[in-house]
């Protein structure tokens, strides 16, 4: 029964995380219709920032997180208005391509400047764990799915009440719509580009905090956080947070119980499953 | 004569909204039904119910005295059941030419199996339509009316026995409404019956044997298109609707 | 087709025919890959291209045709021929089991779908003893280049020909009016159900045969490789390179990308990743309809053609 509370509860603290890897490649799947393989290089490269911060500059991973937040919103601003925004109108192959391009690009320049060695943020505390009963929680995990959790519902609440949340919203139903916010569309889609990709970057420090980081690591996060926003469907970080839960218990039970190997089968089974059942995402609604 | 199409207490239903409620009429071989109705009233998804494009939540739909109701688009567009849509679907990269041809390659009976042949009798179905001019043009680079006719012309390759004519004359001017009347009228005159909704009220009694009118789903009125047009429950559906 | 181009072709087949008694032991080698990658891209081009899915599970059929070839040599000591059958019985199983389910789904919706049963296949194939869970399989060797390039060339000529044959056919037509409109196809008649899953078996035969030929010729395969994601990448850039949804396109894409990549990689790997990436972008920005078009309408338009591109896809 410990056992069992443990490992839900491991779920739980990897599932936050996972939640916020996949809410920004939801954000720009559902609003600009771009799947975005670049995610995870993205994701990838927000590690290394703030590997960089805390290992050339002594700056703790949870203080520089801002510093890499911006920095990843400028860049993403950046990708969209002067490179995604001129083919956003051709045929869906054509976003696929450009964005798998990315993502080589950022691969191999990951590994020309920082070498494929394995590289983790190690701050001091980063072994302490505190016992809530009979469970064990390590505090770096604990503080990462606590700052998980404030970034969704931040996320939440910044597209149901600001200005520009609400144009972002529109958006996503149709482009005349953000028309009537005053919001010039070329802009709107490189601003909700680069909150997608600064959402990556805050996932890559937290993943750089409890996991190692690796140029290669983009193409396996881009597959999670795709099958996290299918799961949670596209219309609402809530429905994300809640997929990236499911999909960590779901892991690390398979682990435990049935095999490493097959966590892969479960994860991915789960999603094949949701898609054929409900094509727009367990908790999507119907258009 | 027996009825070629006939709808008997269609009902549909879309996560607990009704859209149609059952409704039920005939069709005659040779015949011009007008389908009316405020916006709203259930005429696409009637025509939905028959071409395919969705199946009846109860009631039934017989084609040539056969129940359809079950049988997917493609069957029922090969028992001869032709349409165009409201909002026009062509296939925006083909050459008009071959929008054409995919009709007369499928349709009725499986169609035409010879590319050669298709696209020869698509040339005569746009010539018919008046677009033959344009035949090499791609699909999405026609302009609103020549879309409307490229609707038709598709449907008409079809070779179908009964064609759904879905706001064909939405958007266009006086002339252009004239002339599509009169294209639907030579449409008839080669044996299709044909179901018209249409919204121009003046071309919808002209064109019409009988009208059929639907307000919140259901059939409120059904007949000779004068008699139809100057019944009060009628005139009150349309005036209520412009009050409102 | 005109007789002027009937002629080119056949020259260049014949050339390409002649290619290992004339060539050096590394173009051969080369030429192999580079005809296996254009028939997955020929392959690719049957679903992705004319029917207008995205699938991003045809590496599935290349592992599962690689893996049909090695189970029935090593495993139950059969002939390569037998095991190419056996490839291709278990990608046709896979094609229609799974391809009525998943061709449901649209758009982004269906390349994910197929990427998922990618993951899935991998990780299942990792567990079974049949295939040597996650170590592999190790065939017995038979060094005879000459043999694989004459047949990868043939598998590639009988893809080739398949698709030209689509292009004329009714079945071919009903794919193309799929891809451009769904819903309109289905109510001018065309079987859609029927049709999808068809094109997607056909190009999960070739894709197959592929692997099968592959597998024989390395003599190794695990899991990670046989079912690799990227294998599944590179077919979709060769042939939208090269111009989905055209003969010849996907030939052209996949020849010309694996030279370019072959003559970087002789050079500094890590920067011929990087370029590769930048090409990959670059391409998509100037010429989203592919060479095959580039090299039809570019011709007339000059360098107004990049402009043009650019101006139609821009928001």
């Amino acid at each position: 029964m410990d056992l069992l509370a443990q490992i839900v509860v491991n779920g739980i603290l990897q599932g936050g995380l996972y939640a916020v890897m996949a809410l920004g490649m939801a954000l720009v799947w559902g609003v600009l219709n771009i799947v975005n393989l670049a995610h995870g290089a993205f994701i990838m490269l927000g590690g290394y920032l703030s590997w960089c911060l805390f290992t050339y500059l002594n700056i703790d991973p949870f203080l520089g997180l801002p510093l890499t937040f911006i920095f990843m919103f400028v860049l993403g601003y950046a990708v969209q208005r002067g490179l995604l925004n001129l083919v956003i109108r051709a045929s869906m192959f054509n976003t696929l391509l450009i964005t798998f391009g990315l993502q080589v690009v950022l691969t191999y320049l990951a590994q020309l400047v920082f070498s494929a060695d394995f590289r983790t943020i190690n701050p001091s505390y980063a072994g302490d764990s505190v016992a809530a009963g009979p469970v064990v929680l390590p505090e770096a995990r604990l503080a990462v799915f606590c700052v998980a959790i404030v970034l969704t519902v931040g996320m939440w609440q910044f597209l149901l009440h600001t200005r520009l949340g609400r144009a972002i919203r529109a958006t996503a139903q149709n482009l005349t719509a953000a028309r009537l916010y005053g919001v010039e569309p070329r802009h709107l889609y490189a601003m909700t580009y680069g909150l997608g990709i600064a959402l990556a970057g805050a996932a890559g420090t937290l993943y750089g905090i409890v996991s190692q980081i690796h140029p290669y690591i983009g193409a396996s996060l881009t597959a999670k956080s795709f099958a996290i926003s299918i799961i949670g469907g596209l219309d609402n970080p809530l429905g994300v947070l809640v997929g990236g839960l499911f999909l960590g218990i779901v892991e690390a039970l398979t682990t435990v119980y049935i095999g490493q190997t097959y966590a892969d089968v479960a994860s991915f089974g789960i999603l094949v499953l949701v898609l054929i059942v409900r094509p727009r995402g367990l908790l999507g609604r119907a258009k | 004569m027996k009825p070629l199409l006939e709808v008997r207490h269609a009902t549909r239903r879309f996560a607990g909204l009704v859209a149609l409620k059952d409704v039920s009429f005939t069709l005659a071989p040779g015949e011009i039904l007008g389908l009316i109705g405020p916006n709203g009233a259930g005429k696409t998804t009637l025509v939905n119910l028959v071409s395919g494009t969705l199946s009846p939540s109860a009631g039934d739909i017989l084609f040539r005295n056969e129940t359809i109701n079950r049988l997917p688009a493609f069957r029922r567009a090969r028992l001869g059941i032709g349409r165009t849509f409201q909002i026009m679907q062509p296939f925006p990269g083909l050459p008009v030419l071959d929008n054409v041809a995919v009709g007369a390659m499928f349709g009725r009976d499986g169609g035409h199996s010879n590319l050669v042949a298709a696209r020869e009798y698509a040339r005569e179905c746009l010539e018919f339509v008046g677009l033959n001019n344009v035949i090499d043009k791609r699909a999405d680079e026609l302009s609103g009316p020549g879309r409307k006719r490229l609707e038709l012309a598709k449907a008409l390759a079809m070779q179908p026995q009964l064609l759904l004519c879905d706001e064909v004359m939405a958007g266009l001017n006086h002339v252009e409404i004239e002339e599509v009347i009169d294209l639907i009228r030579k449409v008839r005159e080669r044996g299709i019956s044909i179901l018209v909704i249409e919204h121009v009220i003046k071309a919808i009694r002209s064109l019409s044997d009988r009208l059929l009118v639907l307000h919140h789903g259901e059939k409120i009125a059904e007949g000779e298109p004068d008699a139809v047009l100057e019944n009060p429950i009628v005139i009150e559906a349309y005036l209520g609707k412009k009050r409102s | 087709m005109k007789a002027r181009n009937m002629g080119l072709i056949l020259a260049a087949l014949v050339l390409l025919a002649g290619l290992p008694w004339y060539g050096s032991d590394l173009l051969v080698q080369f030429g192999i890959n580079a005809l296996l990658l254009a028939v997955l891209a020929q392959g690719w081009n049957i679903i992705g291209g004319y029917t207008g899915y995205a699938s991003f599970g045809n590496s599935v059929f290349y592992g599962l045709g690689s893996y049909g070839v090695a189970i029935a040599m090593v495993q139950w000591h059969l002939p390569f021929g037998v095991g190419m059958l056996f490839g291709v019985v278990l990608a046709v199983a896979f094609a229609v089991l799974l391809g009525v389910p998943v061709l449901r789904l649209r758009g982004h919706y269906f390349a994910i779908a197929t990427l998922a049963l990618a993951a899935v296949m991998t990780a299942i194939v990792s567990n079974l003893s049949l295939a040597g869970q996650n170590i592999g399989l190790v065939l017995p060797p038979l060094n005879n280049d000459k043999l694989f390039y004459e047949l990868s060339l043939g598998l590639l000529t009988i893809t080739t020909l398949t698709i030209w044959g689509l292009t004329r056919s009714r079945f071919g037509f009903g794919l193309i009016a799929i891809r451009e409109n769904e819903e309109g196809a289905a109510v001018m008649g065309v079987n859609t159900t029927l049709y999808k899953v068809t094109a997607f078996t056909l190009s999960g035969i070739f894709s197959a045969l592929a692997g099968g030929i592959h597998a024989y010729w390395i003599t190794f395969l695990d899991p990670e490789s046989a079912f690799d994601l990227t294998l599944n990448v590179k077919m979709i850039i060769m042939a939208v390179f090269g111009g989905p949804g055209t003969v010849f396109g996907p030939i052209v894409g996949a020849f010309s990308l694996s030279a370019i990549s072959e003559f970087l990689s002789s050079e500094v790997t890590s920067i011929a990743g990087l370029f590769f990436g930048v090409v990959i972008v670059a391409a998509v920005v100037f010429m989203p309809r592919g060479l095959a078009d580039m090299l039809r309408r570019g011709r007339d338009m000059g360098w107004g053609y990049f402009a043009e591109n650019i101006r139609r896809h821009r928001l």
